[in-house]
């Protein structure tokens, strides 16, 4: 027994103490630090999120200021990523559109399993009719493509921000999302306790938050790690093709776009964004899987 | 004593792609106050359906009932909205499932899952409704309950869940309690603890209970009057003891003579009696009795193999649905 749940006990004592973590989540957190690439995928993740946070609160340079005599350095002691066309600093400027890349990412990461998620609890929990025409529905968005319905959303919106680069990438992108969950719900609401839980006359609105919802919070967390290099990706291409964030703020695609110019000559303005992508998005599919083995029950231990 | 639970002509159809499958065709009983019924018969008899149906737990579609009534304490059921049926269950009719391992949330600790039922119906703050919890779980019988309290369904032992499953059930002194079938998923040392517990409780709390199951020496334990079903319908009811003394139907007469005799010598060396053939098909029941195929009595220009035998009182209180009950037929070859 840890000292937590000890601590739980005692305090359990008392009456009314609240819900105490479960054991199901000390377990999968177990299974998951045995996955040592997955390990090595999460610290990495936290690095870079640190770095994008911390680099530019510290770094002596303005991100954003233009220093022409600088211009296409090389990586140095000052410059560690080296310089860009106008001079500025790839490193703080890396970090900076990190945060952004970053912070979109996880931003209509979570509007995908909001919307997702309410759509797919609605269609799996009421069923029958609503749950047929609520997927049909589905069907039919399933064949948008997801870019080019995020590129028409932005223009529908007019104006390119943070936030609308979150609604364009999260508006064709929750469509998983929903069948999955309402996949676990229909799975779930055939549970004996289910009905047991209607059997002492439990309100619908309780069954669905308390014995349905928490219960498919595993996968939930899975499918944020699932979703993100989608997103990321996209946000990604998105800045690259000019339709992203605009300057002078930086996201890491539209950094690869300044550095697509003078490729040949200086590769390291678009190699180093770039390969920010690429290791963000390579961690967080490791980091998916490792949660997926921890969090799945029919995963046996060895 | 006042009847607390009347069904009358129950009838609830699933309507399947395969067709209407009658799994309760015309069930009428009644449970008085303070007492138990028995309700005995074969997997898919209809059983747990006819229970089911109290609650109004059926999945509609594709299951309904059809017609019939089921009134509790002068109160119909089967025309109650949703909302209304919420106060009911937990609160006056309460259920006790088969499967103890499943019957709980695994990711709640026992003490959420009782104090969920006691906020729901008696509104009671979280401070009061623990305290009620543990003295439910002492009831029920399980040691160190305060302790317990913050301990997850997976802690517990299989008589133990079901323990903890009878305690949710009982936690708002419902008038009625359905056990269906409590005791088939447990070892049978435990089988017989839970059914003294589930009778205690029943006196205790003057409940009244409908014991639903398959085993004859449960209900022959537990129960005072018993009705055996039969593929949807009760073919006969009677009080326990007439029951097992004066068995009228071919069907209870075979049930109880598959039940093996450790008494008899003989017994040993014979193989159990089993009643030959299988029980309808529920989607087209056969026009005449619904036992006839199976039955030892039913010779050809019977009655009985064209139109079906309607439920008759033989005795008081001893209802049976042939027309071949054991006393008659005694009487016709002696």
């Amino acid at each position: 027994m840890s000292a937590t749940q000890i601590a739980g006990r005692v305090a359990g004592v008392d009456a009314g103490a609240p819900i105490r973590q479960s054991s199901l989540w000390q377990d999968a957190w177990r299974r998951y630090l045995r996955n040592r690439g997955a390990v090595a995928a999460g610290i990495l993740f936290l690095l870079i999120v640190v770095w994008c946070i911390v680099v530019p609160i510290v770094s002596p340079h303005d991100p954003n200021r233009i220093e022409f005599p600088d211009a296409y350095q090389g990586p140095s002691w000052s410059h560690p990523f080296g310089t860009d066309q106008f001079g500025r600093d790839l490193f703080t400027r890396a970090a900076l559109g990190g945060r952004i890349s970053i912070g979109i990412g996880f931003g209509a990461t979570l509007a995908i399993l909001l919307i997702g998620v309410a759509y797919g609890a609605i269609s799996g929990f009421v069923g029958g009719k609503l749950d047929n025409a609520l997927m049909r529905f589905l069907d039919a968005l399933y064949g948008l493509p997801y870019l080019p319905f995020a590129i028409l959303a932005l223009a529908i919106i007019g104006t390119v921000n943070f936030w609308t680069m979150v609604v364009a990438l999260s508006v064709a992108s929750w469509f998983i999302t929903a069948r999955v969950v309402r996949g676990q719900i229909m799975t779930l609401k055939e549970n004996d306790y289910v009905r047991a839980a209607y059997a002492v006359g439990v309100r619908w609105y309780m069954i669905l938050g308390r014995h349905l919802l928490p219960n498919t919070l595993g996968v939930l967390v899975i499918t944020i790690f699932l979703e993100l290099p989608g997103v990321i990706l996209g946000e990604a291409f998105l800045s690259f093709l000019g339709l992203g964030i605009n300057p002078p703020d930086a996201s890491w695609g539209s950094m690869a776009q300044d550095g697509r110019d003078a490729y040949r000559a200086h590769p390291h303005i678009i190699i180093i964004p770039s390969l920010a992508i690429a290791t963000l998005v390579l961690c967080a599919n490791f980091i998916a899987d490792g949660l997926r083995d921890a969090l799945d029950p029919r995963t046996k231990e060895t | 004593m006042g009847r607390l639970l009347e069904v009358e002509d129950l009838r609830t159809h699933f309507f399947t792609r395969a067709g209407v499958v009658r799994a309760v065709d015309g069930v009428d009983f009644s449970v008085e106050k303070g007492k138990t019924l028995g309700i005995v018969g074969e997997s898919g008899c209809g059983k747990s359906v006819t229970a089911l149906s109290i609650m109004r737990l059926l999945p509609t579609p594709p299951a309904r009932i059809v017609s019939g009534s089921i009134r509790f304490d002068g109160r119909e059921l089967t025309t109650l909205s949703e909302r209304e049926l919420e106060d009911v269950r937990g609160r006056e009719v309460a259920m006790v499932f088969q499967d103890p391992m499943t019957a709980l949330n695994p990711t709640l600790t026992i003490g959420t899952q009782i104090i969920e039922v006691l906020r729901r119906h008696l509104g009671l703050d979280d401070r009061t409704a623990r305290r009620r919890a543990a003295e439910l779980l002492d009831e029920v019988g399980i040691p160190r309950a305060r302790e317990r309290l913050d301990d997850y369904p997976h802690q517990f032992s299989g008589g133990m869940r079901q323990r903890v499953v009878i305690a949710i059930a009982i936690a708002c002194e419902p008038r009625l309690l359905i056990a269906d079938e409590p005791t088939t998923a447990l070892d049978v040392t435990v089988q017989a603890q839970v059914l003294d517990l589930l009778d205690d409780l029943r006196r205790e709390h003057e409940m009244a209970m409908i014991l639903i199951t398959h085993n004859m020496g449960v209900v022959a334990e537990s129960a005072d009057d018993v009705a055996v079903m039969y593929a949807g319908q009760i073919v006969e009811q009677a009080p326990a003891h007439e029951l097992f003394r004066r068995p009228e139907h071919p069907y209870t007469e075979a049930l109880l003579a598959a039940l093996p005799d450790l008494d008899d010598n003989g017994a040993r060396s014979r193989r159990l009696a089993a009643i030959p053939g299988r029980p309808p098909d529920l989607i087209d029941p056969p026009q005449a009795c619904r036992f006839a195929a199976r039955c030892p009595y039913a010779g050809c220009g019977d009655s009985c193999a064209l139109e079906p035998p309607a439920l008759r009182e033989l005795r008081p209180d001893h209802r049976v649905r042939t027309a071949h009950p054991a006393s008659e037929r005694e009487a016709v070859t002696a």
